[in-house]
């Protein structure tokens, strides 16, 4: 089954550059052939055509995706999902359509538009940080910095084991609060 | 005579000069330019809310399907269905002027780029003109052939993405079904006069495909940034923020095998512009039959300003002295227009003319007091005011929003103290009434229209005309864009052209070394342009180090507050005369969908993915930007 991992955010934004740095350390390890590493950081619209350039018998099967989301939960916690690829309403989708056309890149985005626009495989696993600062600079926030190695061992066990992407829980974007945690 | 309001003089040579006499010549006098509308105070505003039931409050917070942070507050009158008050509010910081201060001035290629999500590619390559300038760097004939292609692709991208995805809804039977049914119904019935160009057979059928998220337009128009994107990555390495744009040209890779991929991709908009164009007069044509009044929706006077864009690979020398000649030969002419009149084409007029205000934006005056101006005249010894760019400081000063006194980040851009609208069709219209286009067979200058000759593609070879319009409202700018996507292509077409000859020739060359002098002080300016029209980035090097960096971008012209002289900035303009053509009476139903129309025709780009600064030098992303709590009596 072929895996795309992929991370979302802006480079030199500290916490909210996580999913760009996880991309970058995964994308030098050895991964098997059915998994591809890529940063997705870019248009949602340009990364929906990108996912359907594959081959149709070589489309991915499952996407992780890893980036920092502010949801107001503590700095530093990690929620993983099982997207339950439920969509917003029209008007949202297409507010995610301008944004995204017109530059914005956030994660919430790049799962919208590319489902909407059926890109996505119908398995994705979502990795979430919350991001302690927004600020220009290329280092994280030391609550963020922290986590950093054990969310890419997270991605890597979600990339290459289905079973671990079964346990987690199935839910909407930004995941099930009772799940999160800081540690 | 150019100047009405400045009191700048031409001898017999045309070379400008203050006129003798005037002790304080740029005085921010109370004399209200000529012919400017003037906005209701904030007491006056204030009182016919208290007085009468039927005037309501409406604010568009934020503008939606727009690029970037716009909010907008208007007073609508319900019984006169009119605009009363309105204003304009960029909500966020662009904060690259204060960014760009000591640092190389090479960075700006690549940190200014940022300024837009969109057009990165069009701040690149005006800072590389600053740069040029400044340091006397001149590209050779081949790498200005390639910057120009590479941004009219960037042009290719952006505006069927606005025709189609960020105004295109407005028109759509999405949107049209609810706020005006009767007109729907009227549009089911209206046979399209271009069926056989654009295939709907109904301006209803058309409406359809406007839709948001399924019409066929709507996906149409995603599809072709695919391939104005792909065309352009080839030449610019990523999109949309370019690797190859360098001081003195591109540092691309030029190969016929290049130049031929470019070209499959390019070659799709000859019959897509045949379509957008088609589309836009039928829908344009459509509403001024269905009721005369939408002529008024959006409508200003015809006062615009562009720099010109795409320069000739003979003629540009990057120097600000022969600016004035080279700006002439652009394949976009340079302009001021004036009440629909073309009162110059010359780019030193242009340049001296400009002025910045920041009485209601957030930030500090930086004249007066006594300050010493730095720069009293530009590098050919023509007069600046202390307003210019050249001489402005920015100095930020968040605050309160209020009517009275600052409600913007946006400062007020002023040629000759009055009120200019930037935009692609100010390109086309200084272009087809200056009349100095290059010899070429694509495009005709007439002097009251552009004649456009699109190539066969699969739809027959086409010539098509835009006409400078008679009146100047929302769907002349959305017909104009159209037009200049065919424009564009064709540019795009003499250049590729162009730059064919150079290859078989043999000159592969697309940069010429430099080096950044770090020594004395030296002045650049990058006139160029967006998809959405004017753009110049004005340079002060110190030592090698960059002194002063003052960004002017056609939003910043658009979006401009109310100004000393209460003449309001072109959103202002357009919102305050459009009618409310909505079909309901119950403010509580009204979607705004014709101030809605008038501020999107101008196609807002607001500077996103910026940050705001504080005295505190913290650098967060969102700012309140609620309109609700505006201390209108403050």
């Amino acid at each position: 089954m072929r895996v795309i991992v992929a991370g979302v955010g802006y480079r030199n934004l500290r916490d909210h550059s996580i999913g760009v740095e996880v991309a970058d350390r995964l994308e030098k390890a050895s991964w098997a052939g059915d998994v591809v590493v890529e940063d997705l950081s870019y248009n949602p619209i340009a990364v929906v055509q990108r996912l359907e350039d594959e081959p149709p018998e070589q489309r991915f099967r499952r996407a992780v995706v890893v980036g920092a989301v502010e949801r107001g939960r503590a700095p530093g916690t990690v929620t993983a999902y099982r997207w339950d690829g439920v969509l917003p309403v029209d008007d949202e989708i297409q507010r995610a359509v301008t944004e995204a056309v017109t530059g914005v890149i956030a994660l919430d985005n790049t799962l919208v538009v590319t489902r909407h626009f059926g890109a996505l495989p119908d398995e994705v696993a979502v990795v979430e940080v919350e991001p302690a600062v927004q600020e220009f600079g290329d280092t994280f926030s030391e609550i963020v910095g922290h986590q950093l190695d054990g969310v890419c061992e997270l991605v890597r066990l979600l990339a290459t084991r289905a079973d671990a992407v079964e346990q987690l829980p199935r839910a909407p974007l930004g995941g099930p609060a009772a799940i999160t945690s800081a540690s | 005579m150019c100047f009405k309001n400045l009191p700048i003089e031409f001898d017999a040579q045309g070379k400008p000069y203050l006129r003798a006499g005037v002790a304080n010549p740029y005085a921010p006098t109370t004399t209200v330019p000529r012919g400017a509308p003037a906005q209701l105070t904030a007491e006056n505003v204030e009182q016919l809310l208290r007085r009468n039931g039927f005037i309501k409050e409406l604010d568009f917070d934020p503008v939606t399907r727009v690029a970037g942070a716009l909010a907008f507050h208007t007073v609508a009158d319900f019984n006169a269905r009119k605009v009363i008050e309105a204003r304009s509010m960029a909500t966020l910081f662009r904060g690259y002027e204060v960014i760009m201060v000591g640092r190389d001035p090479r960075d700006a290629i690549y940190i200014t780029s940022r300024a837009c999500g969109v057009c990165g590619g069009v701040h690149s390559v005006t800072s590389a003109m600053a740069i040029e300038m400044a340091i006397g760097c001149v590209p050779p004939p081949l790498g200005i052939l390639v910057r120009n292609m590479a941004l009219a692709l960037e042009f290719l991208y952006d505006h069927p993405l606005h025709l189609h995805l960020l105004a295109g809804p407005d028109y759509s039977a999405a949107m049209v079904g609810p706020t005006n049914p009767s007109l729907l119904a009227r549009a089911r019935t209206t046979e399209a006069a271009h069926a056989e160009v654009h295939g709907f057979r109904t301006i209803g059928e058309l409406m359809d495909d406007l839709n948001p998220l399924s019409g066929k337009l709507y996906l149409e128009a995603l599809h072709m940034t695919r391939v104005a994107r792909e065309a352009y990555v080839l030449i610019c390495g990523k999109y949309p923020h370019p690797q190859t744009i360098v001081p003195g040209g591109m540092s691309s890779t030029i190969t016929l095998s290049v130049m031929n991929e470019m070209f499959t991709r390019l070659a799709q908009f000859f019959d897509y512009s045949k379509k957008l164009t088609a589309i836009w007069d039928d829908l344009t044509d459509f509403f001024y039959a269905a009721n005369p009044a939408y002529k008024h929706v959006g409508s200003r006077r015809a006062h615009m300003i562009d720099t010109g864009i795409f320069d000739h690979h003979e003629a540009y020398d990057a120097t600000y002295a022969n600016a004035a000649a080279w700006g002439d030969r652009r394949w976009a002419t340079p302009g001021v227009i004036v009440d629909g009149e073309l009162v110059t084409t010359d780019l030193h007029r242009l340049n001296i003319g400009v002025e910045e205000f920041v009485e209601h934006s957030y930030y500090e005056e930086w004249s007066g007091n006594g300050q010493r101006q730095r720069f009293p005249t530009d590098p050919a010894g023509y007069p600046l005011s202390p307003y210019h760019p050249w001489n402005k400081v920015t100095k930020p000063r968040p605050q309160g929003q209020n009517w009275k006194e600052k409600y913007t980040w946006d400062t007020a851009p002023r040629w000759d103290r009055q009120s200019m609208e930037a935009g692609a069709y100010a390109r086309l219209w200084n272009t087809a009434v200056a009349r100095k286009l290059p010899p070429n067979p694509f495009i005709e200058s007439t002097g009251t229209s552009l004649k456009l000759r699109l190539p066969k593609g699969a739809l027959p070879e086409m010539e098509i005309e835009w006409k400078v319009p008679d009146v100047w409202n929302a769907f002349e700018r959305n017909r104009g864009r159209a037009y200049c996507t065919a424009f564009t292509a064709l540019v795009a077409l003499n250049n590729w052209t162009a730059a064919m000859d150079r290859l078989k020739l043999g000159d592969t060359r697309t940069s010429t070394p430099f080096e950044i002098p770090k020594r004395g002080e030296q002045l650049g300016v990058g006139f160029w342009g967006a998809g959405r029209g004017y753009l110049t980035h004005h340079l002060v090097l110190d030592r090698g180090a960059v002194a002063n960096y003052q960004i002017v971008t056609p939003s910043t012209w658009n979006a401009s507050p109310t100004d000393r002289w209460r003449q309001p900035g072109p959103y202002e303009e357009a919102v305050l005369n459009t009618p409310l053509l909505e079909e309901t009476d119950d403010p509580k139903q009204f979607k705004g969908i014709d101030i809605l129309r008038a501020i999107r025709s101008f196609d807002p780009c607001m500077p996103c993915t910026t940050h705001i600064h504080s005295d505190a030098g913290v650098i967060t992303r969102e700012v309140n930007t609620c309109a609700c709590g505006v201390d209108d009596g403050g």
